[in-house]
């Protein structure tokens, strides 16, 4: 129920422009209804949880960048998160 | 009535602005180059004002409220949003009687976008927008599509929605040559594990449906199979809106590039319009 809180909590957070790497900022979490699961990994900085808590990929990519986590640090993070993928789409059935 | 003079698409990666240099070299010319061309076309034929298709990156709208199209219709708006974005923040000029007539003629054509008097302009629409006009002068119609937040617009309904955005633009009688321009794609993925992934295959097949002029076999594509080629794939509706508004018109490819220092396939297709 609370996911929609997750995205609005960070895309403020994002929009406040009070994230710094490495800095705590100074930002009011309860004002969003969140689970407690949601609350630790918003707190910890935990890009692998916020993932799995299912986070829209664009919120999580600024998301990353402003806690300091170029792409390729993040997506170390993520990798362990990779599911197999075993559809293939038309482009490579026609050769492509 | 208003002339469609131009038509292209352009992949529109942040990077191509805010990292330029850290893609190879030969690769960035050729990508630079085929805009080059477009600008210096749009300059020698008297463009007077363009219409940009492009998508919502959670600039304008959120969750609460996330409208599948809308237009810009105001005097002007401003752009680029991105602090980081080595553009000039400016007040970009708009044409309200376009974009109004655009919106009306869409509604009447049983379409109905959202309209906005004063939209941020991301780098979605300004990395294309100052290629085709570095000194931001150009009269803007910024057209914003959801491709990020699930449900979208199905991609038959994109194509659907520009054949109606190339009649509407037809019959305005207010201006002579307008350039329609989509931006965004190719292939790439952000925010999810394949980062930095492109596909190529995919890319180069896309294209090669707009050189043949046949796009059907994408229309009716669902979007888990268009997500095989990257969250950002999503993107190709507004290469799809342009395919449709000056459709039976085939695109050439101007430039393909996969430019993993940008994380995505970056392309430049401009349809072969008969007067």
């Amino acid at each position: 129920m609370s996911l929609y809180q997750l995205h609005r909590a960070i895309f403020d957070y994002l929009r406040a422009g009070e994230v710094k790497a490495g800095a705590a900022p100074d930002f009011d979490l309860g004002r969003y209804d969140l689970t407690e699961e949601e609350r630790k990994a918003f707190e910890a900085k935990d890009v692998a949880a916020v993932y799995q808590l299912g986070l829209h990929p664009v919120l999580l990519n600024g998301y990353c960048r402003a806690i300091g986590y170029g792409r390729d640090e993040y997506r170390d993070i993520l990798s362990a998160h990779v599911v197999p993928e075993t559809r293939t789409g038309r482009w490579h059935k026609d050769g492509a | 009535m208003a002339e469609i003079t131009m038509a292209y698409c352009s992949s529109h990666a942040p990077m191509m602005a805010a990292a330029r240099e850290s893609a190879e070299e030969g690769q960035r010319n050729r990508f630079f180059a085929a805009l080059e061309g477009i600008r210096e076309d749009a300059r020698r034929s008297g463009v007077q004002a363009c219409v940009v298709v492009s998508n919502e990156h959670f600039t304008n709208f959120f969750l609460e409220n996330f409208p599948q199209l809308c237009i810009g219709v105001g005097e002007q708006n401003w752009g680029p949003t991105e602090a980081w974005l080595p553009i000039d923040k400016a007040w970009i000029p708009g044409h309200p009687a376009l974009a109004n007539h655009l919106a009306r003629s869409l509604l009447s054509a049983g379409f109905d976008p959202a309209f906005s008097h004063q939209l941020e302009l991301d780098h979605g629409v300004m990395t294309v927008y100052h290629e085709l006009d570095p000194d931001l002068q150009l009269p803007l119609v910024p057209i914003v599509e959801n491709c990020a937040v699930h449900p979208m617009m199905p991609l038959r309904r994109c194509y659907e929605f520009g054949v109606a955005l190339g009649q509407a633009v037809r019959s305005f009688t207010g201006l002579d040559r307008v350039a329609l321009v989509g931006a965004g794609g190719l292939s790439h993925f952000i925010g999810v594990p394949r980062v930095g992934d492109i596909d190529e295959g995919f890319d180069r097949w896309f294209l090669d449906l707009l050189e043949r002029g046949d796009v059907n076999g994408v229309l009716d594509m669902p979007d888990d199979e268009l997500e095989l080629a990257g969250n950002g794939a999503h993107e190709i509706r507004s290469w799809l809106a342009i395919a449709g508004a000056v459709a039976p018109a085939r695109g050439r490819t101007l430039a393909y590039e996969p430019i993993y220092p940008w994380i995505t396939g970056m392309g430049v297709s401009r349809f072969q319009l008969t007067p």
